[in-house]
């Protein structure tokens, strides 16, 4: 939704976002065992409300494996045609390990930053539309 | 092609294939086989696991939920093709991925050479109206030159030219064929006033395609993001 209000920079801002942490995620995933596409998908979004496009994971798992963090076989199914498999490779796990520890640590950034701005500040008479009326008054 | 579906889904589950094979074009065919097969199989366990409903809408939400064929390959293709540009030292390869970079379109090759094509054949059309526009002054200069000096010294050039008496009068003929020299060289003239109209409107066409491309890029990734 917000999208439209804020337009296509808001949605490239949101996707660039997306496509680092989806990256992690899998490499979470995969670090705990095997998975195929759609059980992925599924382990990823589990019940959280995230929309998530399906398709843009199969991008993702083809960079990775062309960067040797991954490596996939085809499994027979019980029902139905065959999985293709993804399972990290060593070096997939160091990949894993390393960006799990930078991303915990710009989590903690983000949590700090968002402790709110200092007392004085926030009861402070300066704010957004002060400033837009001042504005209209010359 | 064998989906693991029947009846009208698996047909819309091959419409959906043959899309996303479309998009691939240019990479090589193993990968190409690879990556169907590998949606083909999501799409099946996503049906499995969704079983409120009909059939068919059943097979439309799985689509939905999957994305457009583009967001299965848009990330991959770029590199793809220009790799495989450069194993190939192909120029025109690494072109074709970068215009799929730009535009977010997989035109594939086939669509590439269309549009190369295109853009050659609306040149030589531009080039061919300017040489046409050009002859035809330099004619009509020249024959009005020519009859003007016929004109002081009636010999001039005989053996290689002989003018068709329209009036008995030699000089007043003469008048007439400067007069439709003239007449050739001002539509000359006439043909490069339109071609600078021409270009305009060929400048225009060229902006309005590309606006609609950039705007069909804009719109083409479904919105994903959640609503706040």
């Amino acid at each position: 939704m917000y999208y439209i209000v804020f337009g296509y920079d808001m949605e490239n801002k949101t996707t660039q976002l997306r496509k680092g942490i989806l990256e992690l995620a899998i490499l979470g995933c995969l670090s705990r065992g095997r998975h195929y596409g759609y059980s992925l998908v599924k382990t990823i979004a589990g019940d959280s409300d995230i929309d998530l496009t399906e398709g843009t994971i199969y991008p993702i798992l083809g960079r990775l494996a062309k960067e040797g963090l991954v490596r996939s076989e085809w499994v027979e199914s019980s029902q139905g045609p065959p999985r293709k498999y993804y399972t990290l490779t060593p070096k997939g796990e160091e990949a894993y390990r390393v960006l799990d520890g930078e991303f915990r640590k710009l989590a903690a950034i983000v949590a700090n930053s968002q402790r709110g701005p200092a007392v004085e500040d926030r009861n402070g008479d300066l704010n957004v539309l002060d400033v837009a009326k001042e504005t209209e008054n010359g | 092609m064998a989906n693991g579906f029947s009846g009208p889904v698996a047909q819309i589950v091959d419409n959906y294939l043959e899309r996303l094979r479309k998009g691939l074009k240019g990479i090589p065919a193993k990968d190409q086989d690879e990556l169907v097969k590998e949606i083909n199989s999501h799409i099946y366990e996503s049906f499995r696991n969704d079983p409120a409903g009909d059939e068919v809408s059943r097979i439309l939400r799985v689509l939905d939920k999957l994305g457009e064929p583009a967001d299965v390959i848009s990330a991959r293709m770029p590199e793809a093709m220009v790799t495989l540009g450069k194993k190939k030292k192909l120029p025109f390869l690494i072109l074709a991925g970068v215009l799929i970079a730009f535009f977010g379109v997989p035109l594939g090759l086939g669509g590439l050479s269309a549009a190369v094509g295109l853009i050659l054949g609306v040149l030589a059309l531009v080039l061919a109206f300017y040489i046409v526009a050009f002859s035809l002054i330099l004619t009509g200069w020249l024959a009005a030159v020519i009859m003007i000096v016929r004109i002081f010294s009636p010999g001039f050039l005989d053996p290689w030219i002989s003018i068709y008496p329209l009036v008995a009068d030699p000089t007043f003929n003469a008048v007439l064929y400067i007069a439709g020299s003239l007449l050739i060289a001002a539509f000359g003239f006439g043909l490069l006033w339109l071609g600078s109209r021409m270009m305009r409107g060929v400048r225009f066409v060229f902006r309005f395609l590309f606006a609609k491309v950039k705007n069909w890029r804009k719109r083409a990734p479904a919105p994903t993001v959640a609503e706040p």
